[in-house]
């Protein structure tokens, strides 16, 4: 209930309307802006944790959006972020639903909402050009793994099994 | 005029203070050309439509906005979508843009025609009558005055889905204007294109249209080629720009830029992120038979260079792009006097520290401008090498 009264407050802060977060649009997004991702990356630091960025207008990602719902459904050791980082903004509620028919309504969610994504884009990792989707894993230790493109799942699978290993 | 200037300004530049996720529509491009008179054209796409303005003095100030669209439209707002406008010979403006028809990014191209010196547009008509899906529509006007147009059209993607075929991409298609009746009827000059990338669009000479479009060749790799008019009716063979083997299932929506110098030299400009290249490049070819050589870099990966545009006048090539060093976007330029063979060293003409739109470029005689619009700055048209 706490959550959820914060949750209202930051959307008044920010703007934006209440009663979309009733109900049916729970999972929508937070505003990923100008240094949204050092904080989201500082939060979870020392947890091995993948970052999932796709976008709204990206073919191939919504093609592959159900499979990271599938992992997440069966792997209960997935910290798993998901960055909409579609080139112009969209709209938070169509993001929200996506991932809602995708299994992700219960992963943590940002989406992009500057359309200086060069910004955005540099902050994250200056090489990264925004091309979609984009897989990053980090490690325990901060190291991290790029799986450009459609990821391929074993791989995820074998380093979520790596970072278990790593942490007994 | 200085009172219209000021609106202007404010109308292009800064948005309204919304939460900025209801900003899915805006856009936040303007499109110049110059009139044989020196008149400068500007055609400014948003969400609230799309509107022409013109300005006698090179951009420092505008007459009041005439508005294209009649009715509200769902402006094609991709990163790589803008309305055009080109200016015949006899002072004809043609505007071309196009609108989303669903939610499945399925466009609609169209064009609007003013030969009132601009007071006013006809009704916005398509391109062609197919309704299946055309976006990122370009035209242009040959050398003997004809209006060309070319544009991404996914009617063979439904033909063969229909027929029970996959089909990569979209097809380049294409279509003259002939008259005051419009556009003729549509042909395609290669199918299996990438489908969310602009267009390059130069003449190689009357009723020679060059077309530069990221293609997919064989293997889902998604690197540039060049197709040039045999004539009207024949595009000619497809050239391979360069083999970066950018191997991706995705939409780049990042399509490339093409000149033609005057000797019939093509230029060509482009990004990618393949295994063989990443970033942006510059690439000549002698006339438009021979292959394309070596390609240049133009700047490190790490900048995050994009947006490329090259520009042809009659004594020089200009290009300029985009870079981006963590706080400003910078736009870049380099020149050349002798067909691309050498370049001049790369400078910063323009830099904004918010969003902006692509660097174009457009001439007036022999006199090249950088045309940009920035979310801070609003519209600026910059001469280029004044001084250099």
């Amino acid at each position: 209930m706490r959550r959820v009264a914060f949750a209202a407050a930051l959307a008044l802060a920010l703007g934006i309307g209440v009663a979309a977060l009733g109900g049916a649009q729970a999972s929508n997004p937070q505003p990923f802006e100008r240094g949204s991702w050092a904080k989201i990356v500082a939060d979870h630091a020392g947890r091995p944790t993948i970052y999932h960025f796709w976008g709204l207008t990206c073919g191939p990602c919504l093609v592959e959006l159900p499979q990271w719902g599938e992992l997440l459904a069966r792997r209960r050791d997935v910290r798993l972020v998901l960055v909409a980082a579609d080139p112009v903004p969209q709209p938070p509620e169509q993001v929200g639903a996506t991932l809602d028919r995708a299994g992700l309504a219960r992963a943590e969610s940002w989406s992009f909402t500057d359309r200086f994504y060069e910004k955005l884009r540099f902050e994250i990792d200056p090489r990264w050009a925004g091309e979609l989707p984009r897989t990053v894993m980090i490690a325990a230790d901060g190291t991290a793994t790029v799986l450009p493109g459609v990821a391929d799942l074993g791989k995820v699978r074998a380093w979520l099994d790596a970072q278990a290993t790593a942490s007994r | 005029m200085r009172g219209c200037l000021l609106a202007l300004i404010v109308a292009v530049g800064a948005p309204p203070a919304l939460a900025q996720h209801t900003h899915s529509t805006e856009t936040l491009t303007a499109t110049p050309a110059f009139g044989s008179d020196g008149t400068l054209w500007l055609v400014r796409g948003s969400g609230e439509g799309i509107v022409v303005v013109r300005s006698s003095d090179e951009g420092r100030t505008f007459s009041s906005p005439v508005a294209v669209n009649r009715r509200r439209i769902d402006i094609d707002w991709g990163p790589d979508a803008r309305p055009r406008i080109v200016i015949a010979p006899d002072g004809e403006a043609v505007v071309t843009f196009a609108i989303f028809q669903d939610k499945r990014f399925n466009g609609r191209a169209y064009y609007a025609r003013s030969t009132g010196g601009g007071g006013a547009f006809t009704e916005p008509k398509p391109v062609t009558a197919d309704a299946t899906s055309q976006r990122f529509e370009t035209a242009g006007i040959d050398p003997s005055g004809r209006l060309f147009t070319a544009w991404l059209d996914k009617r063979n993607v439904a033909r063969s889905i229909a027929a029970g075929r996959p089909y990569a991409g979209a097809a380049l298609a294409f279509a003259w204007a002939d008259s005051a009746t419009g556009f003729g009827d549509t042909h395609v000059a290669a199918d299996n294109t990438c489908e969310c990338c602009r267009l390059g669009l130069a003449f190689a000479g009357p009723g020679r249209p060059a077309v530069m479009f990221r293609n997919i060749f064989a293997g889902s790799i998604r690197d540039h080629a060049v197709v040039t008019f045999e004539n009207p009716d024949t595009p000619g063979p497809l050239r391979r720009v360069s083999v970066d083997d950018w191997k991706t299932e995705a939409c780049p929506h990042h399509g490339p830029s093409l000149a033609i110098a005057p000797d019939g030299s093509q230029h060509a400009a482009w990004f990618t992120d393949g295994t063989r290249r990443k970033g942006l490049f510059y690439a000549r070819a002698d006339d438009a038979k021979s292959p394309f050589g070596q390609p240049l870099t133009l700047a490190p990966a790490d900048r995050q260079p994009s947006r490329p545009y090259v520009l042809a006048t009659a004594d020089a090539l200009h290009l300029v792009w985009k870079e981006f060093d963590g706080d400003k976007t910078q736009i870049r330029w380099q020149v050349s006097h002798d067909r691309g063979l050498s370049w001049s060293v790369t400078r910063t003409v323009a830099e904004t520290t918010d969003a902006s739109d692509h660097p174009l470029l457009v001439a007036r005689g022999t006199r090249a401008y950088l045309s940009w619009l920035t979310k801070l700055e609003g519209y600026r048209l910059l001469p280029l090498g004044a001084g250099s």
